[in-house]
């Protein structure tokens, strides 16, 4: 790729490499940059022009997003954007609200408060907002009595796709997870793992402008996850969005554009893995370590390993 | 370990498969969204829930000792027949009743016991193979507990009643024992039948489609055996005593059948007045086989439940696979679809293929009975097919909860969802109105006026459908739809079925009304009506989004 073609910033999304810390400071160059722009459009009074820039720029917008499940508050005043192009992770200890911000964006869940925008469309909206996303649940539950081709047949109608160019897709994909072999076994017949394979491959399909993929990698094999980061990184190369909640360090560290860590439904920190560095000064400490620390779960924890050690 | 350890272990296990056969939680609902409390009041509707499907086959049970039995017995209700031929009849209606009935529950819980994979969470516990066995097995016990002591405490109050000596009443104790233990049998036999060949059945050939609605048919058989039992319990029992009462030679390969050896064993022992003792002979033979079969038939259970709360059922081959084309149809189309084949494979909606069966068939038979085909006739014969048809919405909408979590994802519009499934919906209801004029036909009997108020009268029950769904709908996008099956949430429907019931009833009420003040409007009025409604209603699902 040209340096020429890094300088832009929807070229370098495309073509990034992201853990290279070159290309990393020219993304936060360019985030300045943007920054900049924005901060001088607002002194120049042009708010309605920045907006426009925004959306046009903004594949997911959330702000001041709260979540109750009952008396229980799970998500309060959580706000993050992700780009075009980029794969921001989401990250967060067990409970953090993760998955609960990933229910509101896809519409399974409806918020107490906040404004939530996928490319624009409000969530509200919701057959126009849910038709630019690919979603994978947490809990791959879909409908066992099924074949994996039922499922697909119905996924697809409901989304209205052309016969000719679905089954191209679907012929790739499948030959890809190699799962042709389960196209006619009823769904609840299949390991997790090929429950993961359809639930990924009906997020394909339509070819979404968005990925929302929750925990996408359990259960599948190690063939099968190099091929959906490979696709993943595909994906936003075309100029597609990703958000991408994982519990493993390594994986976010390696294919995440920016992370976002949630601890106790609330952002607490976000930027890319360098910018955490800095701010948590551990600038050797993996992803891990800094996760740890802002999440505040690292204080105690050697206390808690040597009491197990020790029985 | 100690039985009430066992016990215990057991209840504890047969909370969860309560709490799963009414939410379907493995099946992928999402619970509605609640704080901590909400969700402990869940686990105990749950329970009370399984509580009343128990009690509720209790008391048909009791219901069908009192009010079929006793009075046949005691001759309180206008028939004249032998005491002895009384109980023979009454016995051996009361076997078929405790078996269908007991088969008929089962097999709604059944499943859920065999989804839940017990075993899954007992198998790294510090238990021996036998002990997990035992839990297992008690737990499946305790799906059918109070139904099983009830029956033959209910049969006993009632024999001792009408003052049968002590040799009938062990008699009949056995026969009831012997028609629990078959019933048990036969749940676990159409249970392990469903999961062979229809759940894990896949293919998609269109003569393993059928082979599959074939199976799926066969299956619900003992449920359309249990409703035409209860529906038709006097003529039944009217039936047995007649073709006893002849006591030809008909009668002693009759003898042979259960639930007739005990039957006729025990009104022979009952009242020792009049004994032919050829058929005596026959019928302790045969009794002795069928008890001998029946323990045969409690290992067999003890050791399929076993397995099947291990998982080990296993599957059907698996088909080799030559492409993976897919024929992507319109939204509405693809629901329908999606709909029928779910109903085809899951248990809890085989109702969909049972409905119209049930309906033709008792319309079929309550037709023969009428002489002619008056209007009040017609418009009564309207009334209980609508009141059929809309028990379907509610099953339909329920599938929509199976994978609620992950379906509500989809860019699917409400007025589709409520279309495709009111399109399904009266599908059925116009199949009866077909299947009706056709045995009308055959019977040289006049079908003009059902198939014309039938005809109007669908557009109101479209419009009841189309309520029904309508709230259903908003149910289901507000706060999730996490119901298992209509028999383990009879509340939730009834409240929704009710404004359905209403509104299919208002055409037939108009027509009432014409009929008493201005017999000529009776058509006018119940059209105008009709299309009123389907006007309307058609108006608020279109304004849905």
């Amino acid at each position: 790729m040209s340096k020429k073609k890094q300088a832009n910033p929807s070229n370098y999304a495309q073509g990034k490499v992201h853990h290279q810390p070159t290309r990393k400071d020219e993304h936060t160059q360019i985030e300045h940059h943007s920054q900049k722009r924005i901060k001088a459009a607002n002194e120049e009074s042009h708010e309605s022009r920045v907006e426009g820039l925004r959306l046009e720029t903004m594949a997911v917008r959330v702000e001041g997003l709260a979540v109750n499940y009952g008396s229980f508050v799970a998500v309060e005043n959580l706000s993050f954007n992700v780009k075009e192009g980029e794969i921001y992770g989401l990250l967060g200890p067990n409970g953090a609200g993760k998955t609960t911000t990933i229910k509101v964006l896809v519409g399974i869940l409806e918020p107490r408060a906040g404004k939530v925008e996928v490319y624009g469309i409000p969530v509200s909206n919701e057959v126009p907002a849910k038709s630019q996303i690919g979603y994978v649940p947490e809990e791959v539950v879909l409908l066992d009595s099924l074949t994996p081709r039922e499922f697909f047949e119905f996924v697809t109608s409901i989304r209205r796709l052309d016969r000719e160019n679905v089954n191209n897709r679907l012929e790739r994909f499948a030959t890809a997870f190699e799962l042709k072999q389960y196209f006619d076994t009823p769904i609840a017949a299949l390991s997790m793992g090929n429950k993961q394979k359809v639930a990924i491959i009906t997020a394909l399909l339509h070819d979404p402008k968005l990925l929302i993929l929750d925990e996408p990698l359990v259960g599948l094999d190690a063939r099968s996850s190099k091929i959906l980061k490979e696709l993943i990184t595909f994906h936003t190369k075309k100029g597609g969005a990703v958000i991408f909640s994982t519990h493993i360090m390594e994986v976010a560290e390696k294919l995440c554009t920016r992370v976002g860590i949630i601890n106790k439904g609330k952002i607490v920190e976000e930027g890319t893995v360098e910018d955490l560095r800095k701010l948590v000064r551990s600038a050797e400490g993996s992803l891990e370590d800094i996760f740890l620390k802002v999440t505040e779960q690292e204080a105690g924890m050697q206390d808690v390993i040597k009491a197990l050690e020790e029985e | 370990m100690r039985f009430s350890e066992l016990w215990r272990l057991a209840s504890t296990v047969y909370k969860e498969v309560s709490f799963q056969s009414i939410f379907s939680l493995r099946a992928g609902s999402s619970l509605p969204r609640s704080g901590g409390r909400d969700i402990k009041q869940l686990v105990a509707n749950a329970r009370i829930n399984t509580l009343i499907s128990k009690l509720i086959t209790t008391v048909f049970i009791g219901i069908f000792a009192g009010i079929i039995f006793l009075p046949l017995t005691i001759g309180i209700s206008g028939h004249t027949m032998p005491k002895q031929t009384a109980v023979l009849a009454g016995v051996s209606a009361f076997l078929a009743v405790v078996l269908f009935l007991i088969v008929f529950m089962g097999l709604q819980v059944s499943t859920s016991f065999v989804s839940s994979k017990i075993t899954d969470v007992l198998s790294p516990l510090p238990l021996s193979k036998q002990e997990i066995s035992r839990i297992v097995f008690l737990c499946f016990i305790r799906i059918f507990d109070i139904p099983l002591v009830a029956a033959p405490v209910i049969f006993l109050a009632v024999y001792a009643f009408i003052g049968g000596s002590i040799l009938g009443g062990i008699v009949s104790l056995g026969g009831i024992i012997t028609a629990e233990i078959f019933a048990l049998s036969l749940t676990t036999v159409l249970a392990r039948f469903f999961y062979l060949k229809v759940t894990s059945a896949g293919g998609r050939s269109k003569w393993q489609t059928l082979l599959r609605l074939v199976f799926m048919l066969v299956w619900i058989l003992p449920t359309f055996a249990a409703y035409f039992v209860v529906n038709f319990a006097t003529q039944i029992v009217q039936s047995f005593a007649s073709l006893m009462q002849g006591f030809s030679s008909f009668s002693q390969i009759l003898v042979l059948i259960f639930p007739f050896s005990y039957g006729f064993l025990a009104s022979s022992l009952a009242f020792f007045d009049q004994i032919n003792y050829t058929l005596l002979a026959l019928s302790i033979a045969a009794s002795v086989a069928y008890a001998i079969l029946a323990y045969y038939c409690l290992g067999w259970v003890t050791q399929t439940v076993r397995k099947m709360g291990v998982s080990a059922m296993g599957t059907g081959p698996r088909e080799i696979v030559k492409d993976t084309l897919i024929k992507p149809q319109s939204p509405w189309l693809g629901i329908i679809r999606k709909d029928l084949r779910v109903a085809s494979r899951a248990p809890s909606y085989a109702s969909l293929f049972l409905l119209p069966v049930i309906q033709t068939a008792v319309l079929a038979v309550s037709f023969s009975s009428f002489s002619e085909l008056g209007l009040t006739t017609a418009l009564g014969i309207l009334t209980g097919m609508s009141m059929i048809t809309l028990l379907i919405p509610p099953t339909l909408s329920s599938i929509e909860g199976l994978a609620s979590a992950y379906m509500r994802h989809l860019p699917m519009k409400k007025t589709t969802l409520i279309s495709a499934k009111t399109l399904l919906s009266i599908f059925t209801y116009m199949l009866s109105l077909i299947v009706l004029s056709i045995v009308a036909l055959l019977m040289a009997k006049s079908f003009t006026l059902i198939l014309t108020y039938g005809v109007i009268h669908g557009f109101s029950v479209a419009a009841a459908i189309m309520l029904e769904l309508t709230i259903l709908t908003r149910k289901f996008w507000k706060e999730g739809f996490a119901v298992g099956n209509l028999y383990s949430r009879l509340s939730t429907y009834i409240l929704i079925v009710i404004p359905g019931y209403i509104l299919a009833a208002i055409p037939i009420l108009s027509a009432i009304v014409a009929f008493l003040f201005a017999p000529i409007f009776i058509l006018p009025a119940f059209l105008a009506t009709a299309l009123t409604e389907f006007t309307l209603m058609t108006v608020v699902v279109m304004l849905q989004e």
